[in-house]
């Protein structure tokens, strides 16, 4: 180095006097701020365990209070109930599926009709309303706003003309027709043109006519509806003596926490005075011993009522089942029916084994912790902020997270293998140039912003998609939501295929040459080269792209916080691949939306720090995996 | 025996057919995904270009990217034209035509003004963060690179490096909410409630408090530090492994200490190869939402971030729009219709074209690295 | 009319890599079923002329003949509608530095059948044996047939590598110095396999080796600078070398 200054070692002798050398100092400086990497990974995992942790004492004492004040025992009647209420009203969709099924023509020609006008009053109904109450006696408008108004209300109207939904299932003629009574009707007229009118009644005839042939399902149905009636009234009795003794309890939990604090401040405080004065107050904030065997006595005599209402409930049912048909001339009714008839014998179990179970409840029997993880883990629902009971089950966020997962992955790893493929063994140099910049791009594009384009560009295309008549047959159109499990799966998978493009790029290029060159010289064309050598050769790579791919959709929290619905409910899997199109929430997606609405140190606060650690310890099994193939594919 | 005519193949190669459908097949893979990011980045472009650009000169419009977010109201004044004003002006007009009445009146949250104040947190958030993990993160490639021999030690950072880089953002939200928001110590007279502990100094009546820095640009900072650490310490660690021993070697024989040689013969020349590294870094910190969503963003701010400070620390200690927040909140809080659109658009499309700026950057530069550092 | 005892004639052969070179107006007759061997230093474009005799030169994107033409068997291969595999098939080739595939061994050994379309099980088993036995690997691999081809010694995968390159019974082996990564010991096995195959092959050999070249040639061919100095047999280029350069580099006073 021509400009190196020539350092005087005087001062690293001096510092080497005192056993402390300048040199040292250097290296102990860069050495701690790597070791910073070690201490930041043991603050997460510290701070993930210290507030995660005491979550599952929390929820051990949430579940202990819902045994003792007998919202438990509601809850054994409750679930006969729920699932007789779906029952109904699956029952209920089958129903009119089958009359709107057999009168879908007429049904859209009048639903087409009255979208139209209801367009139309959307867009002109405020200022026609304006202009209407200021011309009222006793309002005084300037004559020259009322002429303003109406210059408006006419602005309107025509752009309103202009932008009128499309009616498939009507005539032009028909639509004509209508557009020309709206046209030309007085301003304030509010009654609907005599066309929808008329399609109206048409609608209603046609229904009326595939009503007659049905009532004896309706009477079937009814008559199952209002079987359901006394457990109903049994529940909602009970529901409130229950919630008292539970709110009971929870103030005298509350009291008994302040008096433990007052008590270890007081045994920390210095001054007689003042320690004085706090151990009173803790004394003053004792709280008597909530009565829980009154209340839970009580509910203990409706037992013999509970198991007489299950039981006329479950011959009922019995009944009923074989009164209803089988099949019904629309595909969709059929398939509810279908659906019915599956759920008829786990009702039917449910309610034979409920007696057994009411006799054997008992408000003693004690919560262990294991019961509160067992719950979190296996749990069927998150509940959060209910008057009822809070829930913490993470299977419903599980599956939604699994769920997008696999669809992202289903359409990334080919898309993004087939990419890695194709460039770096079929692309010419050319395209190279134009396919890498692009993908790199996709990469750099934040979450957000995708999360963006899934609300306001792919979730809309989607649903007009799925509306379109010709792709009926897809399972699951048309769709509900806009935001599903589909859409979100599908943002992921653009998300994730540069990853899975470039790792698996990075691995089929570092085939050594050799292998391509043997093969070719061997007789293999390069199509067998490519499969027959080089991917199995790149195979672990690849795998540990696929992984770290799943790895980055699994964790990814804007898109699907954005995209995924979410709904707080395990997918229905009975309708088999509609099941994608779904609305569902995820183990990110429930942190980013719910931790900024808790209070500091709740139950549910921590349960979000449980789901935190459950995702770092997916994600680091995930990546250590992927690590493992790579190192692998090293060697 | 052999025979030559073998060699010379009757029409198409043997497996042809194969051949092509495999291409084609990978091919078209391949520009299916090409063409959805394209038909997307120009459904963002088309709509979002207008609310920047504008046909005449000067042909950008800096109101969108100077003016404050605000409401937007929009009403019709009684000879019948339509208005579109945010909250400040709308708030002016009205007083200017008092008695005057407004009909269909409308307001939509965020989508009035400018994102200027997105902008200036974001840049804020960045600039922090990159500060902190560029300063922790290339000393920790100075010490993995020129210091570290094979020791347990070092193969614990390799191993927290390994598994921070694929931690989720969303964990890095919640260890920055209970560490830097809850939990890091400060100086106050007065301790929080919640205070983990409060240990007295011996100056004055302050106390050194762990109750946490709060919801503050100081903490957003620090989290997004803590998450592109491994980004910064692996790509710096690789420029200064690319600078070739022989200059190490040299400039040691030549009696310069360790401490020396990294500075003059090894850092200068790796430089180039770690900025160009944190261009990228910063596309990821400048998107990130998840880790600042609790501990530095705010939804709605009137105020620029530093405007009425009392103190230069009250900028650190005070919340910042992002922009990626800014634009979570405009697609998950406010339904879009025609009068959002703009804000909608507006913002992702200014969003986007930083991206595309910062990542062109680093493509530019290290294609001119790798023509430039050749040895 | 060309003598069938001819394997490749090689007619004024001129090839660059773009714009660079490397073979210059190459013209020689490699006679069959006899072992010719290519010396000559470094860079003189020996391996470059063996890698034109399977064109998987092709491989290379720029590089391409000039001039001349190479023609087996009175084939000219550069033709427009030559069947590369084909061609490849019948022209086998061994490397400098073994490279089996992440497969087992007798995967490697059918990997070429397999790639041209036989697939019956009992058919590839004889072929994979006669291959093996013939790469006199047999008797050290058939116990572990099915195992990966990385667990055996680096001449046993060299040999590996012959077997896998003679299995489809070609006309002619290329060999681009196959001793250069291996130990003597190797090296030895792998030169009296050379003249066992050799009743069976034309065999054509790249070495660095002029000891290896008197061992187990029979012609030899001396290149210096892309260009064909002197051809002959091995005995004469050896002991009474006719160019002065030749001369220079088997007595190793320069190279």
């Amino acid at each position: 180095m021509p400009h190196e200054d020539p350092q005087p070692p005087e001062p690293a002798k001096r510092f080497q006097k005192q056993g402390f050398s300048y040199e040292n100092a250097i290296k102990f400086f860069f050495a701690s701020n790597a070791g910073l990497t070690i201490v930041i990974l043991a603050l997460i995992i510290t701070f993930l365990l210290k507030e995660g942790l005491g979550f599952f004492p929390g929820y051990q004492r949430e579940l202990e209070v819902y045994r003792i004040a007998g919202l438990e025992f509601v809850d054994i009647s409750r679930k006969n109930l729920t699932a007789h209420e779906q029952i109904t009203s699956i029952l209920n969709r089958s129903y009119y599926a089958e009359i709107n099924g057999n009168c879908a023509h007429q049904m859209h020609r009048s639903q087409e009709a009255s979208a139209l006008v209801n367009a139309y009053s959307d867009l002109t109904g405020p200022t026609r309303d304006l202009i209407v109450n200021n011309s009222q006696p006793d309002s005084s408008p300037s004559p020259e706003m009322l002429t303003n108004l109406k210059k408006n209300f006419e602005k309107q109207k025509s752009k309103a003309l202009s932008t009128l939904p499309p009616t498939p299932h009507l005539t032009p003629e028909e639509r004509q027709a209508l557009i020309e009574s709206i046209r030309s009707r007085a301003f304030d007229a509010t009654e609907d043109p005599p066309l929808v009118a008329s399609l109206a009644t048409e609608f209603a005839e046609a229904r009326e006519k595939q009503v007659k042939p049905l009532e004896r399902l309706r009477t079937t149905i009814d008559t199952f509806e209002s079987a359901g009636s006394e457990l109903s009234s049994l529940v909602s009795e009970m529901t409130g003596s229950v919630t008292a003794t539970k709110e009971k309890i929870q103030h005298a939990d509350i009291l008994e926490k302040d008096r433990k604090t007052l008590l270890a401040a007081a045994s920390g405080a210095k001054d007689p005075v003042e320690r004085e004065k706090l151990i009173a107050a803790a004394h003053a904030s004792l709280a008597e011993k909530p009565d829980i065997e009154g209340p839970i006595n009580i509910l203990m005599e409706r037992r013999p009522a509970c198991i007489a209402v299950h039981q006329s409930l479950k011959d009922a049912a019995a009944s009923i089942s074989t009164q209803l048909p089988n099949s019904l001339t629309q595909p969709e009714a059929t398939n509810l029916l279908k659906v019915a008839h599956n759920l008829w014998p786990l009702f039917l179990a449910d309610l034979e084994k409920t007696p057994q179970t009411i006799n054997d409840w008992n408000h003693k029997t004690p919560v262990p912790l294991s019961t509160a993880i067992s719950s979190f883990l296996t749990g069927k629902d998150w509940v959060t902020g209910g008057e009822w009971q809070d829930f913490y089950g993470i299977l419903p966020l599980a599956a939604g997270s699994l769920m997008i997962s696999i669809v992202a992955l289903t359409l990334a790893i080919p898309s993004g293998i087939g990419a890695a493929i194709y460039v770096n063994q079929f692309a010419s140099k050319r395209e190279q140039s134009l396919i890498k910049p692009v993908i790199e791009f996709i990469q750099a594009i934040p979450s957000v912003v995708l999360g963006f384009i899934g609300i306001l560009i792919f979730g809309t295309i989607l649903r007009d998609l799925s509306l379109m008549d010709s792709l009926r047959w897809i399972p699951g159109f048309p769709i509900e939501e806009r935001l599903n499990i589909f859409t979100a799966g599908c943002l992921l998978a653009l998300m994730s295929i540069p990853t899975i493009f470039s790792l698996a790029e990075d691995a089929i290029n570092n085939v050594p040459s050799a292998y391509a060159e043997a093969a070719e010289a061997l007789g293999a064309s390069r199509v067998q080269t490519t499969f027959r050598v080089i991917i199995p050769a790149a195979f672990s790579g690849i795998l540990a792209a696929v992984l770290l791919g799943f790895g980055r959709v699994i964790g990814e929290t804007m898109v699907v916080l954005l995209v995924a619905g979410n709904r707080i409910k395990i997918p229905d899997f009975t309708s088999g691949l509609g099941t994608f199109f779904q609305p569902c929430h995820t183990l990110t997606g429930i942190i980013a939306q719910e931790l900024g609405e808790v209070p500091l140190g709740s139950v549910h606060y921590r349960a979000l720090f449980v789901v935190g650690i459950l995702l770092f310890a997916v994600v680091l099994i995930i990546n250590a995996t992927a690590h493992r193939f790579v190192n692998r594919m090293r060697q | 025996m052999f025979n030559p005519e073998t060699l010379i193949r009757k029409g198409l190669p043997k497996g042809h057919f194969k051949d092509v459908a495999a291409r084609s097949f990978l091919g078209g893979i391949t520009y299916l995904v090409v063409s959805i990011a394209v038909l997307l980045f120009a459904k963002i472009i088309a709509d979002g270009a207008p609310v920047l650009f504008k046909p005449e000169a000067p042909f950008v419009d800096f109101e969108f990217l100077t003016a404050k977010n605000e409401t937007l109201h929009v009403f019709d004044d009684a000879q019948g034209n339509r208005h579109q004003l945010p909250a400040a002006a709308y708030s002016q007009y009205v007083s200017q035509h008092e008695g005057a009445t407004q009909f269909n009146e409308q307001t939509y949250s965020y989508s009035g003004g400018g994102i200027a104040g997105p902008i200036a947190g974001t840049a804020l958030l960045t600039i922090g963060s990159m500060i902190l993990a560029l300063f922790f993160g290339v000393s920790a490639a100075i010490y993995l690179s020129e210091y570290a021999k094979q020791s347990p030690f070092i193969h614990a950072i390799r191993l927290a490096i390994l598994n921070l880089a694929g931690i989720p953002s969303i964990v890095f939200g919640l260890f920055g909410f209970s560490v830097f928001v809850l939990a890091v110590p400060v100086i106050t007279s007065a301790p929080s409630d919640r205070s983990l502990l409060a240990i007295p100094l011996l100056i004055g009546d302050y106390f050194l408090s762990f109750q946490g820095w709060n919801s503050s640009l100081m903490a957003g900072c620090a989290t997004l530090a803590c998450m592109i650490l491994p980004v910064i310490i692996t790509a710096s660690e690789e420029s200064l492994r690319a600078v070739p021993q022989g200059f190490r070697d040299a400039s040691l024989a030549m009696g310069a200490t360790r401490w020396q040689t990294i500075r003059k013969c090894v850092l200068p020349f790796s430089l180039p190869g770690i900025l160009t590294s944190s261009l990228l870094a910063i596309t990821r910190v400048a998107g990130e939402t998840a880790p600042i969503m609790f501990t530095a963003a705010v939804a709605a701010k009137d105020d620029l971030p530093w405007q009425g400070l009392k103190n230069p620390f009250d900028l650190l200690s005070s919340q910042v729009q992002a922009l990626p927040y800014h634009i979570y909140t405009l697609a998950a809080r406010i339904p879009s219709s025609e009068f959002t659109q703009r804000a909608q658009y507006g913002s992702v499309f200014v969003f986007l074209l930083l991206v595309a700026f910062l990542s062109l950057g680093s493509m530019i530069l290290r294609a001119k690295l790798r023509a430039k550092l050749k040895w | 009319m060309v003598s069938m005892q001819t394997a490749i004639q090689i007619q004024n052969v001129s090839f660059a890599y773009g714009a660079k070179q490397v073979l210059h107006d190459v013209c020689m007759d490699i006679p069959a079923r006899q072992v010719t061997a290519y010396i000559g230093p470094s860079g003189c474009g020996k391996s470059t002329l063996l890698r034109c005799f399977n064109r998987i030169n092709d491989r290379i994107s720029g590089a391409h003949l000039t001039a001349g033409s190479i023609r087996i068997h009175d084939v000219d291969i550069n033709r427009a509608d030559i069947d590369l595999q084909e061609l490849r098939r019948r022209v086998g080739m061994v490397f400098q530095k073994y490279n089996p595939f992440a497969k087992s061994i007798y995967d490697n050994v059918a990997f070429s059948l397999r790639v041209a379309g036989k697939t019956k099980r009992s058919e590839l088993d004889d072929i994979v044996e006669d291959a093996l036995k013939n790469a006199a690997l047999w008797d050290e691999v058939k116990d572990r047939l099915h195992s990966s081809a990385f667990g055996l010694s680096g001449g046993q995968q060299q040999r590996l590598c012959i077997a896998r390159a003679i299995a489809n019974q070609p006309e002619i082996l290329l060999m681009d110095e196959p001793c250069a990564a291996l130990d003597p010991l190797a090296t030895l096995k792998i030169e009296e396999l050379i003249s066992e195959l050799k009743k069976q092959y034309t065999i054509i050999i790249v070495t660095h080796n002029m000891a290896q070249a008197t061992r187990c040639s029979d012609q030899t061919a001396f290149m210096y600078l892309g260009k064909l100095v002197e051809f002959g047999p091995t005995m004469q280029i050896f002991e009474n070398p006719k160019d002065p350069q030749t001369e220079a580099y088997v007595t190793g006073t320069f190279g």
